[in-house]
């Protein structure tokens, strides 16, 4: 089945991969844009997908389809088992201590935005603390500010360094009696920070305040487990784990799940229904109201089969080894300015040029082939704080290597050349 | 029918570039500035266009029912799509101003450099018809 090949890849788990060999995994790398080779650096935006969870998804459409959880015969039966099986992928990768604590969802903003209209609404009341941090995704600013509309929550953010670090004394200084809730990013989508959640999870939990971490970004640069890290809710999102879009997943404690009310009403989030009342299905079901996305999350876990296959370790090993080779290549063209440069980071080089706007950049370097992201990454209010309006954002996934940085390198002196 | 020339011009031009060329021609028209630049005291948040990713700033004056438009922005590419935008449609009246649609953006067809510019273009549109007929009412 669909992964196997990949898992017999892992002979040594210390020993480097054949990233050459990976790459073929991955159909859309040997695309020619502008008849050059594609240089594809905007993992952090969206992974390519390797073609083991593409043929998975095309298979299940082919040949095991149906609704899950619901008809008495073998498709439904064999779609419900994938789909389960999905939950059980993803709850191992993420170390849950149950399956059931596994919420599908689309992606991670629609896992924030489920905690925030379900146990916000129900737990958080005026006058309320939530402490974000200044970078953040708008994913998980907009929905607290949405619930401070509502209920009258005060959302209080932690500053970070000029070099991308969380200020942790301030951090820390800024958690009070009131303080219910710590929402924060365990990587930056913008400067590639790392922050020390066991650290920020200690300090909210002495306080009795739970912690949301939006792990969209650090679940496909690490081993992630949320046991060990003693976090409250996880979010995730399938799409940068080299799975498919539309899918995503939120990890909560049993217990606080279990409290929550529904996020949606409908068909499969029920136990009973009548006109009078409606009693709730258990978890996690209970917060998967209609019909899920039964394939894509058969892709989830295909591509998190994938990468495991690979090696968590491994990758992250690769992945560094391009980052630390991003770093000095690119650092060392004139004019050129890495943002974000905490010691504990992974993945993104986010870079400002005195030679061409990041508009420009993007443009010129398009015309060769290479693919990065501009702008505010979703991430304006840190924009703000970094006092720039757009950067040029290069991001690593672990089919990169050192060649896409020198060709990176190659189109950013074309692009001196042009406007410089 | 509204006096179009300048904007023409550009159709005309542009239709016999490839789209390497194209982005020259456009770089050239934002390297007009270095002869009549934009000045800092008109970069203020009351000229500002929002929504773009690069900053731009588009003045607007009338004389009489003509409308006037000079802008900048702190990218390079897109100060040239500013520049041909407000050089275009200069010299208008109310009532032509009135009547630019976003036929005008497609007929430039700019869209082989990227929908995203196509669109982009297509706010700047909106906008200078903004300040026109808000001058004008």
């Amino acid at each position: 089945m669909s992964g196997v090949a990949s898992l017999s890849r892992t002979v040594d788990d210390n020993a480097p991969y054949d990233v050459e060999e990976v790459r073929t995994d991955f159909p859309i790398l040997s695309e020619k844009i502008y008849g050059k080779p594609l240089v594809f650096l905007d993992s952090a935006a969206s992974a390519q997908k390797p073609r083991v969870v593409i043929e998975a998804m095309k298979n299940l459409y082919e040949h095991e389809y149906a609704n899950v959880h619901r008809g008495l015969y073998w498709l439904s039966e064999r779609a419900t088992d994938r789909f389960e099986q999905a939950r059980r992928t993803v709850a191992a990768h993420l170390n849950a201590a149950h399956d059931h604590e596994i919420v599908f969802t689309r992606n991670g903003t629609e896992a924030i935005n489920l905690v925030a209209a379900t146990w916000g609404r129900t737990f958080l009341k005026a006058g309320d603390e939530i402490v974000i941090s200044e970078l953040e995704h708008h994913a998980n600013i907009v929905p607290w500010q949405m619930l401070r509309s509502e209920k009258g929550i005060v959302i209080k953010v932690a500053p970070i360094t000029d070099e991308g670090e969380l200020r942790m004394d301030a951090f820390r200084a800024l958690l009070g009696p009131r303080t219910k809730l710590v929402a924060i990013a365990h990587m930056s989508n913008v400067l590639g920070t790392i922050f020390p959640v066991k650290e920020i999870v200690a300090s909210a939990h002495a306080i009795g305040a739970k912690v949301l971490l939006d792990g969209c970004q650090a679940a496909t640069h690490q081993r992630v487990d949320v046991q060990d890290i003693g976090c409250d809710f996880y979010a995730i999102t399938g799409h940068k784990l080299y799975g498919p879009s539309g899918i995503g997943a939120l990890w909560g404690r049993e217990e606080l799940l279990d409290a929550m009310p529904p996020y949606m009403g409908g068909g499969e989030m029920i136990d009973k229904v009548s006109f009078e009342k409606t009693t709730w299905a258990p978890l996690p079901h209970k917060f998967e109201a209609g019909t899920p996305a039964i394939v894509q999350a058969h892709g989830l876990a295909v591509a998190l089969d994938y990468m495991n296959g690979l090696g968590l370790e491994r990758i992250a090993r690769h992945e560094n080894d391009v980052l630390r080779y991003a770093n000095e290549r690119l650092g060392a063209i004139p004019g050129l300015r890495i943002i974000g440069t905490a010691p504990s980071k992974a993945s993104v080089v986010s870079m400002l040029a005195d030679f061409a706007h990041a508009h420009d950049i993007a443009t010129v370097i398009d015309r060769e082939g290479v693919a990065v992201r501009t702008g505010n990454h979703c991430a304006q209010p840190l924009m703000a704080r970094l006092g720039v309006n757009a950067t040029v954002r290069a991001s690593i996934g672990l089919y990169n290597r050192r060649q896409d940085i020198d060709a990176l390198a190659e189109a950013l002196e074309k692009v001196r050349r042009v406007f410089g | 029918m509204a006096n179009l020339e300048k904007f023409e011009e550009f159709v005309d031009n542009l239709s016999q570039l490839d789209d390497e060329t194209r982005f020259e021609y456009i770089l050239d028209l934002a390297r007009k500035h270095r002869h009549d630049p934009f000045p800092a005291s008109d970069m203020t948040p009351e000229h500002e266009m929002h929504g773009c990713q690069a900053k731009v700033w588009i003045v607007h004056e009338q004389r009489g029912d003509m409308h006037y438009f000079r802008g900048h922005s702190d990218a390079a590419i897109v100060n040239g799509l500013v520049t041909m935008m407000t050089d275009s449609f200069s010299g208008l009246t109310s009532r032509e101003i009135a009547e630019l649609s976003i036929d005008h953006v497609r007929k430039l067809n700019l869209g082989s450099l990227t929908m995203q510019r196509q669109v982009g273009m297509m706010a700047m549109l909106k906008y200078i018809k903004k300040l026109g007929l808000a001058q004008a009412a």
